[in-house]
C-alpha cells in the first residue's frame, strides 16, 4: 500500500496553514473568499494523498465550486468596503491562480493514477467511490434521504428569508 | 505518515477560524470561518478513516459538506437580508443596536 510522501504532505500542511491564516487575515472579504478557495482545494490534495478520491472530487466541485461562488456573488451583491480602485493586488492574483491550479493537477493526477493502475484497495470489493457507494446507499440511506430533505427546507428558507416583503 | 500530523493541520485550520469568528467584524469572514471549523472536522474525519482502514468516516464527510451547503445558503441569505434592514454587515453596529 502506498503511503502518502512525507514531503508532500509538509508542504500541503505548511500550505494550508498560510492560506487559513489568510482567510482570517485578509484585510477585504474578497481575497478571504479566494484564500478560502486555496485552502479547499488543498484539503482535496490531501484527501486525494490519502486515497479518499471520492471525497476529494465532491470537496472541489461542491466546496471550492458550489460554496464560494454562493460566497462570493454575496460579496459582490454586498458591495462592502469600497477597494482603491487601482489594481494593486495583480501579483497576489496570479500567485493564488497558480497554487489553485497546482493544487488541482495534483488532486487529479492522484485521482486518475488510481484508475490507470489500481492498487490493492484495503477494504473489500472495489475502488475507493465504489465502497463509498455501498456504505452510502446500503447503510446511511436513512441519513441521505434526510439529507435531502435539510436541503429543500435550506433552499425554501433562503428564498423566504431574502424576499422583499412590503415595507414595514 | 501517523494520524497525528493530521490531527494537528485539522487543530492549526480550526484554532484559525475560532480566531477569525471572535476576532473579526465582517459578518461574510465570520461565516467563512465557520467554514473552516467545519472543514477541519472533514479532515480529522478522513484520517481517521484511513487509520482506522474504515470508510464510514467518509460518508461523515459527505454528509457534513451537505450540512456546510444549507448552512452557507441560510447564513448568507440572513447576511443579506440584514444589509437590506440596515445597510451593514459589521458585526459592532449590531452590537450597538442592542443598547
Amino acid at each position: 500500500m502506498m503511503d502518502s510522501a512525507p514531503l508532500v504532505f509538509y508542504t500541503l500542511a505548511a500550505l494550508i496553514t498560510f492560506s487559513s491564516i489568510m482567510v482570517v487575515a485578509a484585510r477585504t472579504p474578497v481575497i478571504s473568499a479566494l484564500f478560502l478557495v486555496l485552502d479547499l482545494f488543498l484539503l482535496a490534495c490531501v484527501y486525494a494523498s490519502l486515497n479518499a478520491n471520492f471525497v476529494a472530487v465532491i470537496q472541489v466541485l461542491v466546496y471550492a465550486g458550489a460554496i464560494l461562488v454562493l460566497f462570493l456573488f454575496v460579496i459582490m451583491m454586498l458591495n462592502v468596503p469600497r477597494v482603491r480602485s487601482k489594481p494593486r493586488i495583480k501579483a497576489l492574483d496570479g500567485l493564488l491562480i497558480t497554487m489553485v491550479m497546482v493544487a488541482f493537477l495534483y488532486m487529479l493526477y492522484r485521482v486518475i493514477a488510481q484508475y490507470l493502475s489500481p492498487l490493492p484497495v484495503e477494504s473489500a470489493g472495489g475502488s475507493n467511490t465504489e465502497a463509498v457507494g455501498k456504505l452510502l446507499f446500503v447503510e446511511h440511506l436513512w441519513a441521505f434521504e434526510l439529507a435531502s430533505f435539510l436541503i429543500l427546507l435550506a433552499m425554501v428558507a433562503s428564498i423566504v428569508i431574502t424576499k422583499k416583503r412590503a415595507a414595514p | 505518515m501517523s494520524p497525528d500530523h493530521y490531527y494537528a493541520l485539522a487543530l492549526i485550520m480550526f484554532v484559525c477560524g475560532v480566531i477569525g469568528i471572535t476576532l473579526r467584524r465582517n459578518l461574510i469572514v465570520i461565516m467563512m470561518s465557520i467554514e473552516l471549523l467545519l472543514n477541519s472536522v472533514n479532515l480529522i474525519f478522513v484520517a481517521a478513516s484511513k487509520a482506522h482502514g474504515l470508510v464510514d468516516g467518509q460518508v461523515m464527510v459527505l454528509f457534513i459538506i451537505t450540512i456546510a451547503a444549507c448552512e452557507a445558503a441560510v447564513g448568507l441569505a440572513m447576511v443579506i437580508a440584514l444589509y437590506r434592514r440596515y445597510g451593514t454587515i459589521d458585526t459592532d453596529f449590531y452590537r450597538m443596536l442592542r443598547g
